[in-house]
């Protein structure tokens, strides 16, 4: 079952005709023509549509809100910031089909009541933001884009702006404040962004992945899209396969696959890599957790399990890695990437890694033990925003499942 | 392009000051004090809010330069396909080690994930990126690209 990868083989990302002529653009016409807003927000809703991002927040509630808080203005954000190590799923998108996040896009800002909407692409996307602007431009000549869409009074303008490489930015309200020209440390909630976002108005933020569903939702209805996987979280994801598994790199499966059948069945990742021997799994990039292989029959959904989709990454680590090395890599990231705003978070991350270099370097201290819980502790109940406790989430998992490796 | 004609390109709007900051930075390699000033003045921001910001950011520089910086990607599929032997390599090759800034003329960092986790390892050398390198590689960027 694809719904988003669907067309990747056929498709020209550089021309807009492929995508019309593949039933492109209909559900914005749809929407337009025959729909009112809040039918398009009822739509959603059934669909049971939850956000890709990694929250799994339900996106028709979202827009909900933010259309019926009262505002003169509102803006709605297209989330393409992808930087959770080992996700490349929106990029992917981006240059195989860009018009489905934009045919989404507008939709979403449709259905909101959004005159402007915002595409934030991370500042390494060189190449996807080219292909984006092209496809936009296209789009603007089509009229599918600017004022008057398709010859209503609808009028829609999207922009790009490109990020400048910060994991926290990813963050909604970390996002919202780098368009405002701040830093990008996430606020306080609430207020959530559908009640004041950016500029203090009314936002709706949703990750790529999640609008280049909503093309199809309309299309199809939303009976036929809630029937497709997993009925807590219905729908389809794109999987990102890599470390020791055979083939590598994005596939579509429906939302409930277990991770089991991730990395053993053959139209996926087609078993473990020969001569490798399977250590555990990590789930969801460095903010994921980690899963035995005792434990790999459990269905990956948004909003249940104990085991979060998150960004939809599967690296699969065999026995010849190192612990240390990964602890430390983990810790690395964290540190470097914790904004600054809170005391937890910015000094927990840095101990952490402090740490790490000592356990690297076969160097650790005897304090050193005690402190680590106490930090994990720390960072994943008293930080600010999430950040701080993803920080914690592998280290935790992993000091549980191989003490013994790690302080040998 | 002048500083000045930068600015004047773009409305002194709160979502320009970031993409002003990014041109401005491909022009000079990187933002000091005089560049911030001359922000602030047209953003009529105070100085402190355009220089924390330009800051934050790991693509702006807020200090001149000099220094060839080689990046490795520290992510966990990068470390699958051996990247921690890439930066042992170049470790040796330059004596250096990852994260000190003692040496004269290079830097070695560990960055974050670059969304290329399908070409890994990534290693850059400033803004040049080189893909699926191998030990044996290092080698031949160092001579080549250092």
């Amino acid at each position: 079952m694809k719904i988003i990868s669907k067309n990747w083989n056929k498709m020209d990302p550089l021309k807009i005709d492929s995508y019309v002529k593949n039933g492109g653009y209909e559900a914005l016409r749809k929407v337009i023509r025959e729909m009112k807003r809040e039918d398009v927000i009822a739509e959603i809703k059934l669909s049971g549509l939850r956000g890709r991002g990694g929250a799994g927040f339900p996106t028709g509630e979202k827009w909900e809100l933010a259309a019926k808080t009262k505002s003169p203005e509102n803006f709605f954000i297209c989330n393409l910031d992808e930087s959770e190590p080992g996700v490349y799923k929106d990029r992917t998108i981006a240059k195989k089909n860009p018009h489905q996040i934009i045919e989404g896009l507008l939709i979403g800002a449709y259905a909101i009541g959004a005159k402007h909407a915002y595409i934030y692409i991370n500042g390494h996307y060189q190449k996807p933001a080219e292909i984006l602007e092209i496809a936009l431009n296209q789009a603007r000549e089509k009229e599918f884009v600017g004022g008057g869409i398709m010859g209503s009074p609808v009028d829609v303008e999207i922009q790009i702006f490109q990020g400048a490489g910060a994991y926290i930015c990813g963050e909604e309200t970390a996002l919202i404040d780098t368009i405002e020209g701040k830093r990008g440390e996430p606020r306080l909630k609430p207020p959530y962004p559908p009640v004041s976002g950016l500029f203090g108005k009314p936002t709706a933020v949703n990750n790529a992945e999640t609008l280049a569903n909503v093309p199809y939702i309309i299309r199809r209805g939303a009976k036929v899209f809630s029937q497709i996987g997993s009925s807590v979280s219905p729908g389809t994801k794109l999987f990102v396969l890599e470390g020791a598994v055979k083939n590598r790199g994005i596939f579509e499966a429906p939302t409930g696959t277990t991770i089991q059948e991730l990395v053993f069945n053959s139209i996926y990742g087609g078993g473990v890599e020969k001569g490798k021997d399977l250590w555990f799994v990590q789930i969801g990039g460095a903010s994921g957790r980690l899963v035995s292989p005792a434990k790999m029959d459990q269905p990956l959904v948004y909003g249940a399990g104990d085991c979060p989709l998150g960004c939809g990454s599967v690296l699969v680590v065999d026995k010849s890695a190192d612990p240390k090395d990964l602890l430390f890599a983990w810790a690395d990231f964290f540190h470097r990437e914790s904004c600054g705003k809170c005391v937890p978070c910015r000094e927990g991350t840095f101990r952490l890694w402090e740490i790490a270099k000592r356990l690297k370097n076969n160097d650790l201290q005897k304090i050193d033990r005690e402190n680590i819980e106490e930090i994990l502790w720390t960072l994943s109940n008293t930080s600010f925003c999430p950040l701080g406790s993803f920080a914690s989430v592998a280290w935790t998992d992993a000091i549980k499942m191989f003490e013994k490796e790690i302080f040998r | 392009m002048s500083l000045q004609k930068i600015l004047l390109k773009h409305e002194p709007k709160p979502e320009n000051l970031l993409k002003v900051l990014k041109e401005i930075q491909k022009e000079n390699k990187y933002i000091g004090k005089k560049e911030c000033e001359k922000v602030a003045e047209y953003f009529s921001l105070p100085l402190a809010r355009v220089f924390s910001f330009a800051s934050f950011f790991d693509e702006v520089e807020t200090r001149k330069g000099g220094k060839k910086i080689i990046k490795v990607c520290s992510g966990g599929p990068c470390l699958m396909e051996d990247s921690r032997e890439v930066v042992r390599q170049i470790e040796l090759h330059l004596r250096i080690e990852a994260g000190n800034d003692a040496h004269p003329k290079y830097k070695l960092e560990f960055i974050s994930c670059r969304g290329l986790c399908d070409q890994g390892p990534v290693v850059m050398v400033d803004d040049q990126v080189f893909e699926r390198v191998r030990p044996e590689d290092v080698d031949d960027i160092i001579r080549n690209y250092l």
